[in-house]
């Protein structure tokens, strides 16, 4: 009796442990992602929504069961580090992301000097970097930036199609380029000039002003009776702001503004008295949409933040793309670890999301953007396609 | 090319007022008083905040101006009689004092208006032509209220008591004390005067440029410049070396290069002080 009694209790453990050793193989496992930005200070206008848009793809597609890599079932889990807007907490912020084994993609900063901070490290580590920041250019597809990958845009790649789109629509013929003394515009002279002129349009002009000036006034003059038709300008708001208003001060400067930036606030006071202001939406406008796929995003942004779309959300737009494309490309790499492979499959794929991207051999994305125009007192959008 | 010169000039004038009116602050505290007030800047950036906020709650320009010269004269008061009458006697603890102040200021500011840039709505807009000559209707507006500030300014110096009792301290603290000028009310009079001298650039500086909790620095290192280019405690030397720091600026910007700007300003100075040490006026200690 007491045999069989210690049979039948045995025989339950038994059952209850190859149960359980069944549920748990049937239960997604996790995929640990890193995610270092500037989640305060100066620069969170950025990464703040970037942090959104990753949280919310890895949110959907977590709700959708995960991701299926080599038969197996994962689900995403978050490690964030707050960069604080600095470059050194950003450096340790990532040494504590690569101190984690289990971490083997990191979705990183937007602006430059905390990028650099956090992306080299993680770069020579062989992880997997997919970030945003302008001087990231510099680094990827060289030793240390092979695992990296820019999900916006770089000049080059955006000025094709932007340069185009405003030719056509502004009926441009003869510009003036005003940009501060920096590397970065030099990089956008670079860049834009030779497409104008391939594009038909005189360039005589490139003036560079002192950063941080707020009296225009002398430099606009020197583009004063030039026979010029528009403006190029950049590439922050308050400098294209301050340069729209002091261009109607002082007169005789065109009033057409082809912008370099993100934003078309800078010439919305300004809508009236200007003849036309053209800027980058970097990626699909969201401020009057009119494609579905954008409206639906939208809709699904909303609810899960709890926040009405601002100028700044389209950062979460750009990573949230990223972080579905990233969810892809482990599929096809049939690893969740393997950064090489994941990489790999990352530069070879073509992903249709809210928007299209793909990334070039040393991971820059092409991808389709939106150009605002505000003509003739009305503002509206055009799409300029992926090249 | 004349027509060119003339509208450079103007810029140069205009924004040069601006630049003299900061000055003038500084010249008053730093040159009579001793006081190294670093944070004259940030009081121009609260006048500037002042001015902004009565314009958009409806108030207009003019009252603007007025409530941000007022409010920032009582701020300077309070600020006398609460720090700098106590490091009078020590100038190295008056300068880390207001260094500290910048720090609070600032960083009060920022958030309490965020650091985003915001435009006033100026009280006139667009250009209008004399002649062949394009001008800024604000700008030339700018001008004349620099010019009426600064002229205001020098006679109440010349013609009332207290401009007086101020000129006879600048030439002997000691002195004037001697003769019946009570020294501790005229020197809160005059950081009340120049910190409303600053409220009122705050509000000038407003209707023409982009307002931040960090735009204080440039009308600070431009005042300081002025304040030793002029002489020091010299009123003529802060306007004369005004007009001459915005012509050097709007000039080397247009004929030169734009990306030098601030860089044509110190050349000046540092010209200046090696022909004439003591600045443009600055002859000797106290002379207004």
């Amino acid at each position: 009796m007491a045999k069989s009694k210690f049979r039948r209790i045995a025989a339950l453990a038994l059952a209850s442990l190859l149960g359980c050793a069944a549920s748990m193989g049937a239960a997604a496992q996790s995929v640990k992602i890193g995610l270092i930005g500037s989640l305060t200070g100066p620069h969170s206008g950025w990464d703040l929504p970037a942090s959104e848009g990753v949280h919310m793809a890895f949110s959907e597609i977590n709700a959708a069961g995960g991701v299926t890599v080599g038969g197996k079932k994962y689900s995403f889990s978050l490690v964030e580090e707050d960069a604080q807007s600095k470059p050194d907490v950003a450096a340790a912020g990532a040494q504590k992301l690569l101190s984690d084994d289990d971490i083997h993609t990191v979705f990183g900063i937007l602006t430059s000097t905390p990028g650099m901070a956090a992306a080299v490290p993680i770069g020579k580590a062989k992880v997997l970097y997919i970030g945003g920041f302008t001087s990231m250019d510099s680094l990827l597809g060289k030793p240390g930036g092979e695992l990296m990958l820019r999900a916006l845009g770089s000049d080059p790649v955006t000025a094709i199609p932007f340069v185009q789109e405003v030719t056509k629509q502004l009926g441009v013929k003869k510009i003036g380029i005003l940009l501060p003394n920096e590397d970065v515009a030099k990089g956008i002279v670079a860049a834009y000039k030779p497409l104008f002129e391939k594009a038909g349009v005189q360039v005589p002009m490139v003036e560079f002003f002192q950063p941080g000036t707020t009296d225009f006034a002398p430099v606009l003059r020197k583009f004063q009776r030039q026979g010029l038709d528009s403006m190029f300008i950049g590439y922050s708001d308050p400098d294209a702001e301050a340069i729209v208003r002091q261009s109607l001060e002082v007169g005789d400067i065109p009033l057409r503004f082809i912008y370099r930036g993100g934003s078309g606030a800078p010439a919305v006071k300004y809508a009236s008295k200007i003849q036309s202001f053209a800027w980058q939406i970097l990626t699909r406008d969201l401020s009057s949409p009119t494609d579905p796929k954008v409206k639906a995003w939208i809709e699904r942004y909303k609810a899960y933040t709890k926040k009405d779309v601002t100028a700044n959300t389209y950062w979460a737009l750009t990573f949230y793309d990223s972080a579905f494309m990233l969810a892809r490309a482990m599929e096809a790499a049939g690893s969740v670890t393997d950064s090489k492979a994941i990489a790999a499959k990352l530069k070879g794929m073509r992903y249709d999301g809210v928007r299209q991207m793909r990334y070039d051999t040393d991971g820059r994305a092409f991808t389709d953007i939106d150009i605002g125009m505000i003509k003739d007192g009305k503002t509206f959008s055009v799409a300029a396609k992926i090249q | 090319m004349l027509l060119d010169i003339v509208q450079t000039a103007f810029d140069g004038l205009m924004v040069g007022g601006l630049y003299a009116s900061v000055a003038l602050g500084i010249t008053l505290v730093f040159g009579l008083m001793g006081i190294l007030n670093f944070a004259h800047g940030q009081m121009v950036m609260l006048g500037a905040y002042i001015a902004f906020y009565a314009v958009a709650s409806g108030l207009g320009f003019w009252v603007g101006t007025a409530l941000a010269m007022l409010a920032m004269g009582l701020f300077g008061a309070l600020l006398e009689r609460a720090i700098f009458r106590r490091t009078l006697v020590d100038p190295m603890a008056g300068l880390t004092v207001s260094l500290g102040l910048i720090m609070i200021i600032e960083n009060l500011a920022a958030a309490w208006f965020t650091p985003d840039p915001r435009f006033m709505e100026p009280p006139l807009s667009g250009d209008f032509r004399l002649g062949p000559l394009a001008l800024s209707s604000q700008r030339l507006l700018v001008l004349l209220l620099a010019a009426a500030l600064i002229t205001a300014f020098y006679l109440f110096l010349k013609r009332t008591r207290l401009g007086k009792a101020i000129r006879a301290m600048a030439q002997s603290r000691q002195g004037a004390s001697l003769v019946g000028v009570k020294v501790t009310r005229v020197s809160a009079a005059i950081f009340m005067i120049g910190s409303a001298l600053a409220g009122a650039a705050g509000a000038l500086y407003a209707s023409l440029f982009a307002i931040s909790p960090f735009m204080g620095n440039t009308p600070l290192m431009k005042g300081f410049i002025l304040a030793a280019f002029g002489g020091l405690g010299s009123v003529p030397g802060a306007i004369v070396a005004g007009a001459l720091l915005g012509l050097a600026e709007s000039f080397g910007s247009r004929y030169l290069s734009a990306a030098f700007r601030d860089g044509y300003g110190f050349m000046l100075l540092i010209l200046t002080l090696l022909l004439m040490p003591n600045g443009l006026f600055g002859a000797r200690k106290g002379r207004i």
